[in-house]
């Protein structure tokens, strides 16, 4: 494409991105930002379209959350709405039963689930092969089970609605979804910066180092049992945390919304179509998901047949897989660089 | 690296082998592949490990890098014994390898490959972008510093391989049939690369080969395995006219006397 000497006098390096600051991508995400915040001021917007962006927002910042275990790490978490499930019974349970603010709740289902991280990850992460992938599938079935059938604690099967006591900053509730679009936002922005820097910096050289070799890695001097661990514990920090978000804005959870299948599966979706282990990635693909997902439910509303959006999503995945395996973002910069140089 | 990285805890081992293995045993089931294995490498030496195919020579390898724990023996480095103590820690204490079949991080550029080594082993204090660049230059890569490896050329490859074990703190470097696949100026290259980082830098080298004429060119010293047994350790000249090394080399790959 170009023919530009790969040869560089006054050197630029790869390990210092202080670069970032200034460069494109800064901008656009600004800009993006600011497009996305300044939705509520605009009067064609409705209520709905507005729940539609927080929707959105929720479904990218838990591909966001995945992404750094999986993308960036390597560890396959097929059951990683446990954590999401756990963040948001958490919250819900510590303000619906004891009046503890979802401020405080947070920090309640960001512990919980690192606890459970920790006991998967240590019980596993010396393995090698399927037992982590599993165990995670195993332990977020075990979960919904407790949630279906403890009803006293967790409301059993019919799942549990979250006291709403109108518009109060205190208990994070409001009537308007406007508030939940700005907070959201900072949510996936505060994400994809944490992207950046986990992915620049030495965690993210030692994370995509065990990604790609891991008995490579160890000879490299990686510790890569610490490695994997610190991955999958902030991932799991980072899930719980838009549990607790999710149960704030839409006021229910059920065992099957937080820790059946369909929703460890879901969570998977956005970085594999964006872009695995891109900090791009999940925000590309999640907004896609979302679009297609109103426009299949708009389509078969029409044509008076559900559930084609999954049969959307099911479509879109296996074209990335078979066309684009990189995902939007790694096709993306397939198309517009040049061969052989970083990103 | 080996001379401008202040070794750490260099006190202790400067009269005593950096390598010391002691009665190694490893068994697979039924499989013995090494069989009470015992050798010893000083420090500064360049030793060759050899052996027909299936000798154990990798197996060796393993067991004294860490990948794999031995089913009974001892392997000290630089006085200390390791045989417990997982490969990233040794890799920290300063012995290093390669791999048979090259093992980059491929979707890391070349000069992250060597810093995520870097940032491990260099000593307290030292700033692991140094001695980054250090690896880098030492090896010649540093035009290839933002290049993927899966863009580089075998010999490139090798090289950043070399250069990532040698990232930090490195002081015995074990290197994997590192010479094979390549041409024959490549492999002269690299060669005399190995001979300067002996020579210059003052690593001690443990080279793994299967063919004999190719680590004759680098060892003083070499160490023949047979069917995981220890059958012949002394100078080149002595271990080519040892009897039992003949047979065991003629009875099954006669062209690595060619």
């Amino acid at each position: 494409m170009t023919t530009q000497s790969p040869v560089q006098h006054s050197r630029q390096s790869d390990l210092d991105h202080a670069s970032f600051v200034g460069s494109w991508r800064v901008w656009v995400t600004v800009v993006l930002a600011i497009a996305v915040a300044a939705l509520p001021f605009i009067p064609a917007v409705d209520s709905y379209m507005l729940s539609v962006v927080v929707r959105a927002a929720i479904f990218i910042a838990l591909g966001q959350a995945w992404n750094v275990t999986a993308g960036i790490g390597g560890q396959l978490s097929l059951g990683h709405g446990v954590f999401f499930g756990i963040g948001a019974y958490t919250t819900a349970i510590l303000f619906n039963r004891y009046g503890i603010p979802p401020w405080i709740g947070f920090l309640g289902g960001i512990a919980l689930a690192l606890v459970a991280a920790f006991v998967m990850g240590a019980a596993t992460f010396r393995l090698r092969g399927v037992y982590f992938a599993l165990a995670t599938i195993a332990v977020s079935l075990g979960f919904e089970e407790y949630a279906r059938y403890e009803i006293d604690f967790t409301g059993g099967d019919a799942g549990m609605a979250v006291r709403f006591l109108g518009d109060s900053l205190w208990a994070l509730q409001s009537r308007d979804p406007a508030p939940f679009v700005w907070f959201t936002l900072a949510v996936v922005v505060g994400f994809y910066a944490l992207t950046r820097m986990i992915l620049n910096g030495r965690r993210g050289f030692e994370l995509q180092a065990v990604r790609d070799d891991e008995e490579a890695a160890a000879a490299a001097g990686i510790d890569v049992v610490r490695v994997k661990l610190w991955g999958f514990l902030l991932s799991a920090g980072m899930t719980a945390f838009v549990g607790s978000v999710y149960v704030q804005f839409y006021l229910s959870i059920d065992p099957m919304t937080a820790f059946g299948l369909p929703q460890g599966i879901q969570i998977q979706l956005p970085a594999l179509i964006g872009g695995l282990g891109t900090a791009g990635g999940p925000i590309a693909g999640g907004a896609i998901m979302i679009l297609v997902s109103e426009l299949t439910n708009w389509a078969g509303t029409a044509i008076g047949q559900e559930g084609i959006d999954v049969l959307a999503y099911g479509v879109m995945l296996l074209i990335i897989v078979m066309r684009a395996p990189a995902g939007v973002v790694g096709q993306w910069e397939r198309l517009f660089r040049r061969p052989g140089a970083a990103p | 690296m080996g001379a401008p990285v202040p070794s750490a805890g260099s006190s202790a081992m400067t009269t005593g082998p950096a390598l010391k293995v002691t009665g190694i045993e490893k068994r697979f089931g039924g499989l013995v592949a090494l069989d009470n294995v015992s050798f010893q490498v000083m420090p500064g030496e360049i030793v060759g490990l050899i052996g027909p195919n299936g000798a154990g020579k990798s197996t060796l390898f393993e067991v004294v890098s860490g990948a794999q724990q031995p089913t009974a023996g001892r392997v000290e480095f630089d006085g200390q014994d390791v045989t417990t103590s997982p490969a990233h820690l040794r890799r920290r204490a300063g012995l290093s390898r390669t791999f048979q079949k090259i093992r980059l991080f491929e979707t890391l550029t070349v000069e992250q490959n060597i810093a995520v080594a870097a940032m491990q082993s260099v000593p307290e204090g030292y700033p692991w972008r140094d001695a980054t660049e250090e690896a880098l230059t030492r090896m010649k890569l540093t035009g290839l510093a933002r290049r993927r490896p899966s863009n580089l050329t075998l010999a490139d490859r090798k090289k950043v391989e070399i250069a990532r074990a040698l990232a930090g703190s490195c002081r015995t470097l074990m290197l994997d049939e590192s010479l094979s696949g390549l041409t024959h100026d490549e492999a002269q290259e690299l060669v005399s690369e190995i001979h300067d980082l002996n020579k210059k830098d003052g690593l001690t080298v443990v080279i793994v080969e299967h063919v004999m004429s190719v680590v004759v060119a680098l060892a003083r010293r070499l160490i023949v395995l047979q069917y995981g047994k220890l059958i012949a350790d002394g100078t080149p000249a002595e271990v080519v006219q040892n009897p039992v090394v003949i047979e065991a080399y003629l009875g099954t790959k006669r062209r690595v006397f060619a």
